[in-house]
C-alpha cells in the first residue's frame, strides 16, 4: 500500500492536540540542556503556552465526523475530547501553583515540568485509547510519571517513602490489571479492541462465565486504584502527604479524571454483557468511599491528609454518575469532574501558599488566619466550601446533579448515603474554614503570629496568585452560571457515538466501529 | 517447531517444575542475593516455554531485557544496598505467612477451576511459526503504531527519571542560602512531631502493632 | 499440549507473586514479586496467542509491550529503592513508616 493511504487510514490529526503535547516537553527538555539552568525562568510559561495550545487544540476537534484513528487504537470522540481537556487544563493549574514550590524546594525545573508533561500525555491518550495494548501503555505513561513526580523531592525521606509504596502498589494494580486483561484477550477469541471484545464475548456466549467474572474483577481492581476508590484507596493518604503538593493536586485531579474516562470507556464498551455485575462491584466502592473517605476525614490533623480522604469521598460520589449508567449520569460526572478540577485546585493553591509561607501544614496551625491574609482565608474558605457542597457554589450544583441522575436511575439508597455523608463531609471542611477567621488573639497560631509579610512580587508567586484567583472566580462563578458548562457536560454524552448504543446495552450495533481493522492480512 | 509431541510434553515438565521450584525460590529462600539468581531461572524457564508455544522471537526479547537487563539490575541495585541487615523479629511474625499463603491457595484454586471449566475457542488455524516476526513487525506499524510510539516518550521519561532519582547529588548539607528556609531538596512541610528522621531505633517499639 | 496446562502455571506463577508480594520485608524482593507477576500475565497472552489468536499473534506483540514497560518500570523502581536507602540506611518495608498506614 502507498504512503499517501496509510496516512489517511490512520487518520493521525486526531492526536494533534497530544502532538503539541509531546513537542512541548521535548522543547523543555531540550531547551534546559541548551541554555543551562537560567531557562528554569521561561520554561514554565512554554509548558503553559504549549498546554493552552492543546486545549485550543482539542476546542477544534469537538464534533468530529470520524474519530476513530490509528486503526481503533484512538478514538478521539467528544467524550475523549472533555476528559483530555480537564487534564491537559488541570496540568495548566498545577504548573501555575508549582513554579514558587519548586523554586523553593531546590529541585531542578525543566524535569519536573517534562514528567508532568508526560504524565499529562499519559492521562490525555488513556482518555481515548480503546484498545488493550494502548490502554496499558497509556496507563503506565500516567502511572510511572507520577511515581516519579511523588519521590521528586529525593531527600525528604517522607518523599521516598511514599513513592516506593506508591510503585509497589501501583506495579502490583497494574499487574492484577493485566491479568484481567489477558483473559479479556483469551475469551473474546484473541481481540484487543474494545468494540471487538464485546463482539467476541458476545459470540462465544462468555456472558456469565467465571472467567469473565474474574476478568471483570481484577480489571476493576485496576481502574479502583487509579480512582482512589476504598477499599484501593490505601496509597492515597501517605502519597498525599508525601509527595510535592502541587504532584499531589494534579494526581487528584487529572490522574483520577483519566481513571473515570478509562472506567466510562472499558465498561460501557467491552462488559455489556455484565452490566449488572459491574453495576454491583461500583456499587461497593462507591459505598466504601463515601463512608471511608468522609468518616476518617474527620479525624486528620493535617491538611493534606485531610483533602487526601475528602478525594478518596469525592471518588465515591462521582461513582453515582457512573452507576447510573444513562446519559444524565454520564453527564454529571463530567460536569462534577469540571467543578471539582476548580475547587480542588483552588484548595490545593491555598494550601500551598500557607505552606511556602510558614512551612507547615497542620489544621491547627491555620487558626487566626482571617487577620493576617484575608485573600488565602477568602480562597480556601470557599474552595472548602465548594467541595462541601454549599450552595450557592459551584460544588452545591454538581452535588445536586449527581444525585438527582442517580435519583432518576432508581439508586435511591446510594442517593441517600450520598446525602448523609455530604452532611458529614461539611462539618470537617467547617471545622478549617471557622479555625481561620477565629478572633480571639490567644487562639492564634504560632505559625500565623510570625507570618511573613504578605509580598506578591517574589519570584514564582505572580502565577501561583493568578492561578488561585482563576480557581476562586471559576469556583464562585460556575456555580451561578453553571449552564454552559453543563450543556458542554450533556454535548460531549450525547454526541458520544460508542455511549449511546452502550447506554441501551445492545452489542449488536456496535460493530460499525470496528470497520477500521487491520490491514495486515 | 516440529518437535513430537513427547518431547513437548517432557520439556514443558521439566520446564514447569524449573520454573515452580525457582519462583518458590524467589520468594521463600532468606538470602536475597539466592533469590536474584533463582529470579533468573523462572526467567530462563518462562523463555523455555515461549519456545514451546512457537514464539522464537519474543523468547529471544525475554532472555535479552528480562535477564540482560532487569536481572542484572536488580543484581547490581542488591550490591548498591549491600548492608548486611538482620531485620529486627516483629512479634506474631508468623500470622502473616501463613495467613497470605491460605489466600493464595485460595486464589490458585479459584483460577484453577475457572481456568478448568471455561470452554475456550480454540482455534484450529496453524501458528504463524517462523513467520511470527515478520507478522510483530507489521503490528507495531500498523494497528499497534501508536502504542509503539508512545512507549518511546515513556522509556524516554523513565530513563530521565530514574537517573534524577538515582543520582547522587553532593550539596554541601548545612550550608542554605539565606534566601532559603528550608533544606534542599525536601517538602516545605515541616514533618510532623511524632515521627523524626531517625526513627529507625525508636520505632521498633509500636512495630509491633501491625505485625 | 494443551492449552491449560500453561494457563494453570501461569495461575500459579500469579499466586506465588502474590504471597512474596504480600510478605517480603527486603523492599527488593517486593519488586522480584511483581515481576513474577507480569511473567505470569505474559505467559497468559502468550499461551492465547498461541491456542486462540495463532494467525494474528497480537498476544505476542502485547507481550513485547509488557516486557518494554516493565523494564522501564524496574529501573524506576530500583531508583526510587536507591533514593530511599540514601536516606534511611535500610530496605526493610517495616521501617518505612514516616507516613502511617
Amino acid at each position: 500500500m502507498d504512503f499517501a493511504n496509510l496516512a489517511a487510514q490512520l487518520n493521525a490529526g486526531t492526536i494533534l492536540p497530544e502532538g503539541i503535547v509531546i513537542i512541548t516537553l521535548l522543547v523543555v527538555l531540550v531547551g534546559d540542556l541548551i541554555v543551562g539552568r537560567s531557562a528554569s525562568r521561561w520554561l514554565p510559561y512554554v509548558a503553559i503556552a504549549g498546554l493552552l495550545s492543546a486545549i485550543a487544540a482539542l476546542y477544534l476537534q469537538w464534533d468530529n465526523t470520524n474519530p476513530v484513528s490509528f486503526f481503533g487504537a484512538f478514538n478521539s470522540d467528544d467524550l475523549s475530547v472533555i476528559f483530555r481537556g480537564i487534564i491537559a487544563l488541570s496540568a495548566t493549574v498545577t504548573i501555575l501553583m508549582s513554579i514558587r514550590y519548586i523554586e523553593q524546594s531546590g529541585t531542578a525545573m525543566a524535569e519536573f515540568m517534562t514528567i508532568l508533561l508526560t504524565a499529562t500525555l499519559g492521562g490525555m491518550f488513556l482518555s481515548g485509547a480503546s484498545e488493550l495494548v494502548m490502554i496499558f501503555i497509556s496507563l503506565e505513561t500516567l502511572s510511572i510519571s507520577s511515581y516519579l513526580l511523588t519521590g521528586y523531592t529525593k531527600r525528604d525521606p517522607r518523599s521516598n517513602e511514599a513513592a516506593l509504596k506508591y510503585l509497589l502498589i501501583g506495579a502490583a494494580s497494574t499487574a492484577v490489571f493485566l491479568y484481567g486483561v489477558s483473559l479479556l484477550y483469551g475469551l473474546s477469541g484473541g481481540e484487543t479492541q474494545l468494540s471487538a471484545i464485546a463482539v467476541g464475548l458476545n459470540s462465544a456466549n462468555a456472558g456469565q462465565s467465571l472467567a469473565l467474572v474474574i476478568s471483570l474483577v481484577f480489571v476493576i481492581a485496576g481502574i479502583a486504584f487509579k480512582i482512589s476508590a476504598a477499599p484501593f484507596h490505601q496509597w492515597t493518604p501517605d502519597v498525599y502527604e508525601g509527595a510535592p503538593t502541587p504532584v499531589i493536586a494534579f494526581l487528584s485531579v487529572g490522574s483520577k479524571a483519566a481513571g473515570f474516562a478509562l472506567a466510562i470507556r472499558l465498561m460501557t464498551t467491552a462488559f455489556p454483557l455484565l452490566t449488572d455485575e459491574w453495576h454491583f462491584v461500583f456499587t461497593a466502592l462507591a459505598v466504601l468511599s463515601m463512608i471511608l473517605g468522609n468518616v476518617v476525614a474527620l479525624a486528620q490533623t493535617t491538611m493534606k491528609r485531610m483533602l487526601a480522604y475528602s478525594s478518596i469521598a469525592q471518588a465515591g460520589f462521582i461513582m453515582i454518575g457512573l452507576i447510573a449508567g444513562t446519559d444524565a449520569g454520564y453527564a454529571s460526572m463530567v460536569f462534577y469532574l469540571l467543578v471539582y478540577l476548580f475547587m480542588n485546585l483552588g484548595g490545593f493553591s491555598c494550601v500551598i501558599l500557607f505552606s511556602l509561607r510558614t512551612g507547615t501544614d497542620q489544621i491547627s496551625e491555620y487558626s487566626g488566619l482571617y487577620q493576617k491574609d484575608p485573600l488565602l482565608t477568602l480562597c480556601l474558605s470557599i474552595c472548602l466550601l465548594s467541595l462541601g457542597g454549599i450552595p450557592p457554589l459551584a460544588g452545591f450544583f454538581g452535588k445536586i446533579y449527581l444525585f438527582w441522575a442517580g435519583w432518576q436511575a432508581g439508586l435511591y439508597g446510594l442517593v441517600l448515603l450520598g446525602l448523609v455523608t455530604t452532611v458529614v463531609s461539611i462539618y470537617y471542611y467547617i471545622r478549617v474554614v471557622r479555625m481561620m477567621v477565629v478572633k480571639e488573639p490567644q487562639e492564634v497560631s504560632d505559625a500565623v503570629r510570625n507570618y511573613p509579610e504578605v509580598r506578591w512580587d517574589l519570584p514564582g508567586m505572580r502565577p501561583l496568585q493568578v492561578g488561585l484567583v482563576l480557581s476562586l472566580v471559576a469556583t464562585s462563578l460556575a456555580g451561578i452560571l453553571s449552564n454552559p458548562l453543563f450543556t458542554l457536560a450533556n454535548n460531549s454524552i450525547t454526541n458520544t457515538s460508542t455511549l449511546q448504543p452502550a447506554v441501551v446495552s445492545s452489542v449488536g450495533t456496535q460493530v460499525d466501529v470496528n470497520q477500521t481493522q487491520p490491514l495486515i492480512d | 517447531m516440529n518437535l513430537a509431541e513427547g518431547v513437548q510434553i517432557v520439556s514443558f515438565g521439566i520446564l514447569a517444575v524449573m520454573m515452580i521450584g525457582t519462583a518458590l525460590g524467589v520468594v521463600l529462600l532468606p538470602n536475597i542475593v539466592y533469590s536474584a539468581f533463582l529470579l533468573g531461572g523462572v526467567f530462563i524457564s518462562i523463555a523455555g516455554m515461549y519456545l514451546l508455544l512457537n514464539a522464537d522471537f519474543v523468547a529471544a526479547a525475554q532472555v535479552l531485557i528480562y535477564i540482560g537487563a532487569v536481572n542484572v539490575l536488580i543484581l547490581f541495585a542488591i550490591m548498591l544496598v549491600n548492608k548486611r541487615e538482620d531485620f529486627a523479629p516483629l512479634r506474631n511474625a508468623w500470622v502473616r505467612p501463613v495467613f497470605t499463603g491460605l489466600v493464595s491457595v485460595g486464589l490458585f484454586a479459584l483460577l484453577g477451576t475457572m481456568v478448568l471449566v471455561t470452554p475456550w475457542a480454540l482455534s484450529t488455524q496453524v501458528s504463524a511459526g517462523d513467520s511470527a516476526i515478520f507478522l510483530i513487525g507489521q503490528h507495531f506499524f500498523t494497528d499497534f503504531l501508536l502504542p509503539f510510539e508512545l512507549a518511546s516518550i515513556l522509556l524516554l521519561m523513565a530513563m530521565v527519571g530514574a537517573i534524577i532519582l538515582a543520582r547522587r547529588e553532593f550539596l554541601p548539607d548545612q550550608v542554605m542560602s539565606p534566601t532559603k528556609q528550608q533544606p534542599i531538596l525536601t517538602l516545605p512541610e515541616r514533618p510532623r512531631e511524632l515521627v523524626s528522621v531517625s526513627s529507625d531505633k525508636s520505632s521498633n517499639l509500636d512495630d509491633g502493632r501491625r505485625g | 499440549m494443551q492449552l491449560q496446562y500453561f494457563l494453570l502455571l501461569a495461575a500459579a506463577l500469579f499466586c506465588i507473586g502474590i504471597y512474596g508480594l504480600v510478605t517480603s520485608r527486603n523492599a527488593v524482593r517486593v519488586l522480584m514479586s511483581i515481576e513474577l507477576l507480569l511473567n505470569a500475565v505474559n505467559l497468559n497472552l502468550m499461551a492465547f496467542s498461541n491456542f486462540i489468536d495463532p494467525q494474528a499473534i497480537k498476544g505476542q506483540v502485547f507481550t513485547v509491550f509488557v516486557i518494554t514497560v516493565e523494564a522501564a518500570e524496574a529501573a524506576v523502581g530500583l531508583a526510587i529503592i536507591l533514593a530511599i536507602y540514601r536516606n534511611r540506611d535500610t530496605v526493610d518495608m517495616e521501617q518505612f513508616n514516616l507516613l502511617k498506614w
